[in-house]
């Protein structure tokens, strides 16, 4: 996934009400109306937030103007926690490289050394 | 690190250790962590190189690399120390951000360097990853138990629409 897609999907994610709604689907699919009864807010204003998750990808809208369900959509979802699997390669090959590094250190200490005798 | 007040993001951290022995003294394997020229040198995936390595390795010291990618595009990742104890210890956070200086991942890393055989160095690394990754990876379980539940609901009402 490209840095910017998931930037977007980062940025929807960073909102509480956001995971909350996510959290919600994550049971099964929910009207505008459903999804506003928990919260204390305005449809209006959960319409807004659904917008935002559905820019991010992170959910799906039904077509039918009245009930237009939303539904959780995994891919991006999946494609951050891929990102763990990156972190520990990240790790891995660090410290590959760092024990590259302290040999080539090693071997020039060495030569150093060899020079003076 | 952020502080996040929803359950949701606290609850969830994902942490990865890993273990190595260095044919080099503890010395010098803690140096490499935390002298500015050494770690540029290392730090990051097979075939990165990093033109911005500043490292300030004291309690509340600054750590900021921007790594760049064989293919040109550039990473960069900033971060905190904790503690800082020569040569065995070192805790710092390392975030790494996105073009805008919005958090990507958060880690929380501590390294600990303890001697062995000597004259090597045995290197633990744990490292935490906490935010909205974590939160990813814990809504994905989550959401697969919640299918196999869906799962066997449906087979029940199929059963009972045969049966109807």
């Amino acid at each position: 996934m490209s840095t910017d897609r998931l930037s977007t999907t980062f940025a929807a994610l960073a909102d509480p009400t956001r995971r909350a709604i996510l959290a919600r689907l994550a049971l099964g699919e929910a009207s505008v109306g459903e999804l506003a009864e928990p919260f204390d807010m305005s449809l209006p204003a959960v319409s807004k937030h659904l917008k935002v998750l559905e820019r991010a990808g992170l959910i799906a809208r039904g077509r039918e103007a009245q009930w237009r369900p939303s539904r959780l959509e995994v891919g991006p979802l999946k494609d951050i926690a891929d990102w763990l699997e990156h972190y520990r390669r990240f790790w891995e090959q660090s410290l590959d490289r760092l024990g590259v590094y302290l040999r080539e250190l090693k071997a020039k200490e060495e030569k150093k050394r060899g020079r003076k005798k | 690190m952020a502080e996040r007040n929803d359950p949701g993001a606290t609850a969830n951290e994902r942490t990865v250790v890993i273990t190595r022995v260095f044919d080099a003294p503890r010395t010098l394997v803690f140096k490499a962590w935390t002298d500015a020229a050494h770690l540029a040198r290392w730090w990051g995936p097979k075939g990165f190189t990093n033109p911005v390595c500043e490292v300030d390795a004291r309690p509340g010291g600054g750590l900021r690399i921007v790594m760049r990618a064989p293919d040109g595009a550039e990473h960069p990742m900033t971060g905190v120390f904790r503690e800082v104890i020569a040569p065995e210890r070192l805790v710092f956070t390392n975030i790494a951000v996105d073009g805008e200086g919005k958090p990507l991942l958060e880690g929380l890393t501590t390294v600990t360097f303890a001697e062995h055989d000597g004259v090597k160095t045995k290197l633990t690394l744990e490292s935490r990853a906490v935010g909205l990754v974590a939160y990813a990876a814990r809504m994905l379980e989550g959401m697969e138990a919640g299918w196999t539940q869906s799962i066997d609901r449906l087979g029940e009402h199929v059963a009972r629409v045969h049966a109807g």
